[in-house]
């Protein structure tokens, strides 16, 4: 889902893990199966790509992890927003929502250029 | 990166592998059972779950890879945390305690310093490099005294060229002669010193000049040759570094020289710091036969070969030295040859004193430390309770530590940066007392080494100091602690008994140290104030340069004389004066006696005396009482009988019985066809050796028979400078162009004859002082600690009955008792002072009582005026504050 080859750009991953996370925390598992299922699994390729993404987001300092229990029981690792990854999110929603509208609004425009008319 | 991150309870985290499976394996096994939920065999839920995953491998190693990253980074983040907090901490506290924190870096200071500055001269005298390539290889060769009297001899000619001859250790020899006094011929006639050197010289150093070709082989050897190489501080002076010197023309001593070479900046003769050098060839010394042998005066030094150690050519010397004083008995017997490196032949005499004054300042260290253990010790215990709370709480012990540690580093570095700066004052005013005293190619500065050596002295002191009390705090029970601290219990037995045996330590070397000044300042006092054998206040000297191209012959000399020095006598406030060939306790010329009755077995070394050319008035103008015949007159002419005047340290010696008025001998080279001379008359004696309490046999020559004087000596009747400007006046009336030099009293020229002894008196009274204070200082903290921590006990006996008195003598009876230990340990250390200054003690006894009990007295004094701070503190604790 999330592989280098899969045509993604690296911080659409970072931002819908940010989105998952602004939930609440939550491990891996729990966030490659939100995303999948939010974006209708169109994503679905390659769940381990994940994990060196998270890797990384925690080295920027945007999440931390902790291990603790999961819903059955188990110990898991939890991914938690810092206040500097809540400030991350709000700036690339924002952008990414002001780059698809822009890059909507021109390959859905009905206006041709000077040049094809 | 949790913002409250408790890093003293840091769980440490698993390995990073483990982490990052743990993590992938669940993630794994959720999907498994997710897969069996949605109805998938077992196999194939996993398979599944695989698949969709991805390559495991590739996830885990590149995961693994990141989180090592992190774990480093956070590592490397955490220290700098911890040491950036550790460092406001130690400001934090250091300003708390103003008085601890200046007294600590205080003491770090002055011991640091004074430590710097005499490692700045050692370092500059005894291990810098000389300024000649593979200066190891260089020995200086001498004609030692076979009786140990003159072990730094001059060379003859015939010896010169002897070595040269039979060694087979050297690889290039060159010798030299002077350096002498010159007149050069700039726009004033100045005085000026030259050395005479064969080419050889330079070659044997390994100097190469820095302008114009030197001299060729062949300069030496002709009387005709006039060539002259300028020493780079000659060339500055006087040609202002004219680049176009070579080739030119100038006069010394009336003779026109030119300029063929300037010598390197920083090049250093083996003996003085001669401006010129002119050629020196042996050969034109060879003809005369009777100074060819009988005349000294030559310096040596030679470079050996490679492979050839020092040892043997030493061995090899001595035998040359034995077969010369075998084939020349007449001249030679009594000496010998000897090699010595060219390092220690120019350290000289200094190395011992250097010595000495390491090793005080070493005890100024060690009194420092104590100092400093005491501070940090008592600044520690009265932060127990401190230390107690922060464990209560949870602060780890190493981080205490660490965080104490912090504290004396940087208590170290700021003492040690003030030390340096304190070193680099000192060197100034080392530089301007010991220029005369120490090696020419001394220069007194510190360089990186000796900063680096004194930083990382601080440093080990600090952190040494640092690590005691912050090893104890460590082992300390935090609840006792606590308990007690609000109980007010004494402080422990261990404690005091710590800091007692630090005051006894700085007392033992204190005093040490005091009576090592005192019985050099008392040798210092006994030389000087031991009688001269004339009057020296009222005395005014000065040098005119003769012979000159006015004044050639010995009658316009002798006329010049008897001219100058009636206008002399005729000056208002002038009673006397004379002149000689050198000043009183200046002699330095010496001659062989031989007495015409007595003559020496063959067997026997010719004595050699110290001799004076003096005029007639010498002896009245001095003060130097006649015992015995007759003084000179002005009938005493060439042209009569040749006359002399012994002093009574010579007629004792060598006339025990009488006889010795009336006697004849003859002096210098034996020169069988030289009429003998009688000897006159018998005079008081005068000291020449300023180090020696007993006078030496001189003999005198009178100027209208050997004319050879150029020292004046007036005697006036109030102030001797201020005749100085008629002086002036009258040589100038005279004889325009004779250069006038040297202008001083007596009292000052005979002080100049003990700067040399003086620098390592200041030094150590110095020191002396240093320590004095230190330890002063450190017996009021320490006791005054000692009275604060027990002042509640103090009130709960105040309560109980006991008066002011008692307490009084209670914390006096400690502070005595530890005390008198320090006293007596340091007796111990004044035995061992004693005795390594015993070769530097000149006209005292090793124990001298004077300067011992002196030394003792003054501590007992200042500690105990320190102590009086503590005990009247002690004394005035209110029972009710306290116990309240």
């Amino acid at each position: 889902m999330f592989a280098k080859d899969s045509g993604l750009l690296q911080g659409t991953v970072e931002l819908l893990v940010l989105k998952t996370l602004s939930w609440g925390p939550m491990h891996g598992y729990g966030i490659a199966s939100w995303i999948e299922s939010a974006t209708g699994d169109v994503l679905r390729v390659e769940e381990g790509s994940l994990y060196p993404a998270l890797y990384r987001m925690a080295r920027k300092g945007w999440i931390t992890a902790e291990w603790g229990l999961s819903e059955n029981n188990r110990r898991a690792k939890y991914y938690r927003l810092t206040a500097e990854g809540r400030k991350q999110f709000r700036e690339q929603a924002s952008g990414w929502q002001r780059l698809t509208a822009a890059v909507n609004q021109a390959i859905a425009t009905r206006n041709a250029p000077s040049w094809a008319r | 990166m949790g913002e409250h991150r408790d890093r003293d309870y840091r769980v440490i985290p698993p390995k990073p592998r483990a982490e990052v499976d743990d993590e992938l394996h669940f993630h794994l096994e959720r999907r498994i059972q997710q897969n069996i939920a949605n109805g998938m065999s077992p196999d194939e839920a996993r398979r599944a779950a695989y698949e969709r995953f991805g390559d495991v491998n590739d996830v885990r190693d590149e995961c693994e890879q990141i989180l090592v990253e992190e774990r480093r980074a956070e590592t490397r983040r955490n220290w700098f945390e911890d040491l950036s907090q550790d460092l406001r901490f130690a400001v934090r506290s250091a300003v708390r305690a103003p008085l601890f924190s200046l007294l600590a870096i205080a003491t770090l200071a002055l011991g640091v310093g004074a430590n710097a500055a005499v490692f700045g001269v050692v370092k500059s005298v005894l291990l810098n490099p000389l300024p000649y390539p593979n200066a190891g290889r260089l020995i200086r060769i001498y004609t030692p005294f076979r009786n140990g009297n003159e072990p730094h001899g001059s060379l003859s000619a015939g010896t010169v060229s002897d070595v040269r001859e039979r060694q087979h250790s050297f690889s290039s020899l060159g010798a030299f002669r002077g350096p002498r006094d010159v007149v050069y011929s700039g726009e004033v006639p100045q005085v000026l010193k030259a050395t005479w050197a064969e080419p050889a010289f330079f070659r044997t150093l390994g100097v190469s000049l820095a302008r114009g070709g030197g001299f060729r082989d062949e300069d030496g050897l002709h009387d005709t040759t006039t060539v002259v190489i300028l020493s780079d501080g000659a060339w500055q002076r006087l040609f202002g570094g004219d680049p176009k010197v070579i080739g030119r023309v100038i006069r010394l001593n009336g003779l026109p020289r030119t300029v063929v070479g300037v010598l390197p900046r920083g090049f250093v003769a083996p003996e003085g710091a001669p401006d010129f050098y002119l050629p020196l060839g042996m050969p034109l010394f060879m003809h005369d036969p009777i100074t060819v042998r009988g005349s000294h005066g030559f310096g040596f030094v030679g470079r050996l070969k490679p492979g050839v150690s020092q040892a043997s050519a030493q061995h090899e010397l001595a035998t040359i030295g034995d077969q010369l004083e075998r084939l020349y008995p007449k001249d030679n017997l009594g000496i010998g040859l000897a090699g010595v490196p060219l390092r220690d032949a120019m350290v000289g005499d200094t190395r011992t004193p250097l010595l000495i004054l390491l090793a005080s300042a070493a005890l100024v260290l060690l009194i420092m430390c104590a100092n400093l253990a005491g501070a940090l010790l008592s600044r520690t215990i009265s932060r127990r309770r401190e230390f107690a709370v922060r464990v209560a709480l949870g602060a780890g012990r190493s981080r205490l530590v660490r965080q104490l540690l912090t504290e004396s580093v940087l208590l170290a570095v700021l003492g040690g940066v003030v030390g340096l700066v304190l070193a680099e004052l000192g060197l100034g005013l080392l530089r301007g007392l010991a220029l005369t005293a120490l090696p020419s190619y001394a220069n007194l500065s510190l360089d990186a080494l000796a900063i680096a050596v004194m930083m990382l002295l601080s440093l080990i002191a600090g952190v040494a100091f640092g690590v005691g009390p912050a090893l104890s705090v460590g082992r300390a029970d935090p609840q006792q602690t606590l308990r007690e601290q609000t109980r007010g219990t004494s402080e422990s037995r261990r404690t005091r008994r710590a800091r007692g045996v630090l005051v006894a330590g700085q007392i033992a070397l204190c005093v040490s140290l005091l009576a090592a000044a005192g019985l050099l300042a008392r040798s210092l006092w006994a030389m000087t104030t031991a009688p001269a054998g004339f009057t020296a206040d009222g005395l005014l000297t000065f040098t005119v340069h003769l012979p000159s191209p006015r004044w050639t012959t010995e009658d316009q000399q002798s006329e010049f004389y008897d001219q100058f020095l009636a206008k002399l006598r005729a000056l208002p406030g002038v009673t006397d004066a004379a002149v000689a060939s050198a000043l009183p306790m200046h002699v330095d010329n010496s001659n062989g006696l031989f007495i015409r009755t007595a003559p020496w077995a063959p067997n026997q070394p010719v004595p050699f005396i110290l001799t004076n050319v003096v005029s007639e008035d010498y002896f009245h103008t001095l003060g130097v009482p006649l015992i015995e015949g007759r003084t000179f007159t002005t009938a005493d002419r060439p042209t009569t009988g040749t006359v002399m005047v012994i002093n009574k340290a010579m007629a004792d010696r060598y006339w025990p019985n009488g006889g010795a008025v009336g006697a004849q001998v003859h002096i210098g080279p034996p020169n069988p066809t030289a009429p003998w001379i009688t000897i006159v008359g018998i005079v008081g004696d005068v000291r020449n050796d300023p180090t020696s309490l007993r006078a030496d046999p001189m003999m005198f020559l009178p100027t209208r028979q050997d004319m050879s004087g150029n020292q004046f000596i007036v005697r006036t009747a109030r102030d001797p400078l201020a005749v100085a400007p008629a002086v002036h006046r009258l040589l100038k009336e005279l004889d325009p162009t004779l250069p006038i030099t040297d202008v001083a009293t007596m009292t000052s020229v005979i002080g100049d004859r003990y700067a040399a002894r003086r620098l390592p008196v200041v030094l150590m009274g110095g020191f002396g002082a240093l320590a004095l204070l230190l330890a002063s200082v450190g017996v009021y903290a320490m006791f005054a600690n000692m009275a604060a921590s027990r002042e509640h006990e103090f009130g709960v006996r105040a309560a109980l009955g006991s008066t002011r008195a008692n307490i009084a003598a209670l914390v006096l009876r400690q502070g005595g008792f530890w005390m008198a230990i320090g006293l007596g340990v340091g007796a111990v250390g004044v035995i061992a002072a004693a005795r390594s200054l015993r070769t530097q003690l000149f006209g005292v006894p090793e124990f001298d009582p004077l300067a011992i009990g002196a030394s003792v007295l003054v501590l007992v004094l200042c500690a105990g005026v320190a102590l009086l701070g503590p005990v009247r503190r002690a004394s005035r604790v209110d029972p009710i504050t306290v116990l309240r």
